[in-house]
């Protein structure tokens, strides 16, 4: 692209910060707005929706009641924050989403195995779905968008081969179905503190660690990742089993709120959770998958779900509204970012 | 108005252009004659690419006019500037890898139909052969570009740019990884299509080629322009001056670096029978302190043998030791704990990480020796800045600061961050594949100086250059690749350009006969 002679710098040592010094040009103030901008529209879209249904919308009880519903969505979404950092892709993440509640369920409503234990055995079933997908993409070279597509029908068959399709509420023990939903601290149920852990889990890995900086190395040049010795197919395997287990995670929580595990439940979280993750990445570190990010892109979805609810308006209007407002928030968010 | 009443084809009156914490343009005034050939020569990040891609309707100006046969004209957008004649072959501009030739050379004017419809394939390859006998070129237009050598897909990209009845033509970087005798071929084409009347403005940084092709060169620094000259009033030393401005650093270009004398060293690497997809058999040593060039044509195979020596692709057979040491070597990951390096030909995507910082580029590598805990693998931000800084300061990388992204850095500081790379880890063999491969004179004379510090360390250097004075001006001893085999070792007198391209021939005339 452009060749951008770099003036020299006086005293390069002697500069403490460790941000270069900002340019005072016109695209400055565009580069600080885009950043905060996906922020502000979600403060915007509050306030209007506060505005339109101030006795409603703006309640502590709603306030709970959308972290409640957004806190699945974040534990699949972090996952896929993960691969999508990689550039990679994981469209398996519904189908696991399934098996892995009803590999739980099962176990513990049909072979008596404790609930607790059910669950790490589900999130067993996770890894190893994880380390199939790798196989496949990272060591035998598929193409992550086809693989996993295939490999969601397969753990869909494998979940229908676990429950024979049916809905399974018998035998659960009441630990798994208060497990999800039971009150820790301010009244808050307990996925919304679990989705709020797992973020900050993800947001330490990707931007803290070695591993997470080799994540991004792959992402942004997978050659030269491979050239300076990153071990790149197995940090891309961890990216799926990652993804996987978390899918496992969301799908657990899911089946402990309902205290039932139903046909399928993964698949309306697919397409919200890539919107939310791509939101993201007009967030903070603009043009870049981060966790930060992707947690406000699922509140902004979440937001938006719940005002537009409140407005009681035909689901014709919602559906279209929502895409409206999603794909502004996404086009004003990158004002600036194409320099 | 008629195309001969203004004295030139085009000419730009104070052009600027600014981008965030730059002026790449400041009003820059040039002027074109019909029918000749202008050099544009300049450092990187002199301005020529923003000049360029103005000129091609890709960026606007901030200010200034752009007159095209005496009128001002209006290059809003690339259509624009197609419309007035102005062509442009970019430097990394690659065509359709999986099209034909013809279709390359056709993309964007229209396919000829049959019935309205239908590509008419016979009329768009006939088109095609026009286009190429043109140039003089044999390439047959059925042909996948992608199967075709580097100066051919070269060639079929100047017939796509002349395909639109060009009036001027610019060529940035033609001639960039081409071999000597490509070279004259693209010559022979820039003179008879300046002969025929087109306009030509030829980026280089070989300033033989400016002096051997072009009638006039203009000289860019820091976004302005510094200097114009018929070139037969310009002598090469005056040229670089202007290049590279007050500093009185001339490279004294001719003086050859090593004084060819055996290096004593202990034997570092021993390669025996390597083999693999490009490479037949290829055998070779290296001593501390020796710097052992790595010559031939393009498509020699010389990268691949790099590549498997340092564990990029798989080899099929052959051995490597280190030290004397027999060392498995399967991975970039087994070459680099084994001490061998390598900074690949193409930098942007294989030498750094385009998205990092330079910090982050430097520590890659040796991340893991940044860490906090060394049971917890977080490293320290301080310690990894203090690294990078180390290595900014030692070699003259030139950034604002260890936290600039990379690939705002000219060519020659990225390679420099990818030198920078390999000694924060420690390595003993150092493959350096084309390291200087467009990068302005005053960068290349800064890699040099790198190299013989390498040497000094007592490391050994493995040099690919398709500049052969390069490869004799720096190394001790050069083996000479053809057709995936190495087929000669020169050494001492016998190391001279003359011998190489003779050695290159030779192998390639006996393998045909």
């Amino acid at each position: 692209m452009a060749q951008v002679a770099v003036p020299p710098v006086a005293d390069p040592v002697g500069d403490a910060s460790p941000i270069p010094p900002s340019p005072r040009s016109r695209l400055a103030l565009p580069a600080a707005f885009s950043q905060w901008a996906l922020l502000g529209a979600l403060l915007v879209t509050i306030a209007i929706f506060g505005a339109l249904r101030p006795d409603s919308f703006l309640t502590l009880e709603n306030l709970k009641s959308t972290l409640n519903t957004a806190a699945p969505l974040l534990v699949v979404a972090l996952g896929l924050t993960v691969v999508l950092v990689m550039q990679d892709f994981d469209l398996s993440v519904a189908g696991m989403m399934g098996l892995g509640g009803a590999v739980a369920v099962v176990l513990m409503g049909q072979h008596g195995v404790p609930w607790q234990l059910a669950i790490v055995l589900a999130l067993c079933v996770g890894v190893l779905g994880g380390l199939l997908n790798a196989f496949l993409i990272a060591y035998l070279g598929g193409s992550a968008f086809i693989i996993t597509l295939a490999m969601s029908t397969v753990f869909v068959g494998l979940e229908f081969a676990v429950t024979g399709q049916k809905t399974i509420f018998d035998g659960i023990p009441d630990g798994f179905a208060n497990f999800a939903q039971s009150r820790w601290v301010l009244d808050l149920p307990a996925q919304v503190f679990i989705a709020a852990g797992l973020a900050v889990v993800v947001w330490a890995l990707l931007s803290q660690t070695e591993i997470g900086r080799y994540m991004h190395a792959i992402g942004s040049g997978p050659e030269a990742a491979r050239l300076s010795g990153v071990r790149t197919r197995e940090i891309r395997a961890l990216g799926f089993v990652i993804a996987a287990v978390l899918a496992v995670a969301a799908g657990v929580l899911i089946d402990s709120s309902a205290a039932a595990s139903s046909p399928q439940i993964g698949t309306p979280y697919l397409l919200p959770a890539f919107a939310a993750v791509f939101l993201g990445s007009a967030a903070f570190k603009v043009g870049q998958f981060n966790a930060p990010g992707t947690v406000v892109g699922v509140l902004f979805l979440g937001v938006i779900q719940n005002g537009l609810t409140m407005l009681s308006l035909s689901t014709a209007v919602i559906n279209i509204v929502q895409g409206v407002i999603l794909a502004t928030a996404i086009l004003v968010s990158r004002i600036g970012v194409r320099a | 108005m008629s195309s001969t009443d203004a004295p030139f084809l085009l000419e730009t009156r104070g052009l600027r252009r600014t981008y965030p914490s730059v002026v790449a343009l400041d009003d820059v005034d040039i002027a074109l004659p019909r029918g000749t050939c202008i050099g544009l020569v300049g450092k990187n990040g002199a301005g020529k690419s923003t000049l360029i891609k103005v000129l091609a309707g890709a960026v606007s100006p901030d200010a200034g006019q752009i007159v095209v046969d005496g009128a001002p004209a209006d290059i809003s957008s690339p259509r624009a500037a197609q419309e007035l004649g102005l062509t442009f072959v970019h430097q990394h501009m690659v065509g359709v890898p999986d099209l034909s030739v013809a279709e390359n050379i056709e993309m964007g004017q229209g396919f000829p139909r049959r019935g309205g419809t239908f590509v008419n394939w016979r009329g768009l390859r006939e088109r095609a052969l026009e286009a190429l006998a043109r140039l003089n070129s044999e390439i047959d237009p059925r042909a996948q570009l992608s199967s075709l050598s580097v100066a051919d897909q070269r060639m079929v990209m100047i017939a796509h740019a002349l395909a639109k009845d060009a009036r001027l033509l610019v060529l940035d970087e033609p001639t960039a990884s081409l071999t000597e005798s490509e070279i004259a071929v693209l010559h022979g084409v820039v003179r008879n299509l300046v002969a025929a009347g087109v306009t030509v403005l030829y980026v280089s940084h070989r300033l033989e080629e400016i002096f051997s092709i072009c009638q006039s060169v203009v000289v860019m620094r820091d976004g302005r322009v510094v200097g114009g000259a018929k070139t037969a009033e310009l002598d090469r030393e005056g040229l670089v001056s202007l290049i590279t401005g007050p500093l009185p650093d001339d490279p004294d270009a001719d003086r050859p670096i090593r004084t060819g004398h055996p290096a004593a060293g202990e034997e570092l690497l021993r390669v025996e029978g390597l083999a693999g997809d490009a490479v037949a058999g290829a055998s070779l040593t290296l001593r501390r302190g020796e710097v052992l060039g790595l010559a031939g044509l393009v498509g020699a195979g010389r990268t691949e043998l790099c590549r498997l020596i340092f564990g990029a692709d798989k080899a099929r057979a052959g051995t490597i030791a280190v030290h004397g040491e027999q060392r498995q070597i399967r991975s970039p990951r087994q070459a680099i704990a084994a001490g061998i390096v390598l900074m690949p030909e193409e930098r942007h995507t294989q030498g750094v990480v385009g998205g990092f910082s330079v910090r982050e580029n430097i520590t890659l590598p040796s991340l893991s020796r940044f860490r906090r805990n060394r049971a917890v693998g977080v490293s320290s931000r301080r310690r990894e800045r203090d690294a990078a800084r180390r290595h900014i300061d030692a070699l003259a990388i030139k950034t604002p600061s260890a936290e600039t992204t990379t690939t705002n850095l000219s060519g020659g500081n990225q390679q420099k961050v990818v030198l920078a790379k390999w000694l924060e880890r420690d390595a003993d063999v150092f493959i350096l594949d084309e390291p200087t491969h467009g990068i302005d004179v005053q960068g290349k004379a800064e890699i040099y100086t790198l190299i013989e510090g390498l040497v000094a360390r007592g490391c050994g250097v493995i040099l690919v250059s398709s500049e052969f004075s390069e490869i004799v001006r720096l190394c001790d001893r050069a083996l000479v690749m053809s057709e995936g085999r190495l087929v000669g070792e020169l050494a001492g007198d016998e190391l001279t350009e003359h011998h190489i391209v003779d050695a290159c021939f030779a192998a390639r005339e006996r393998q045909v006969a």
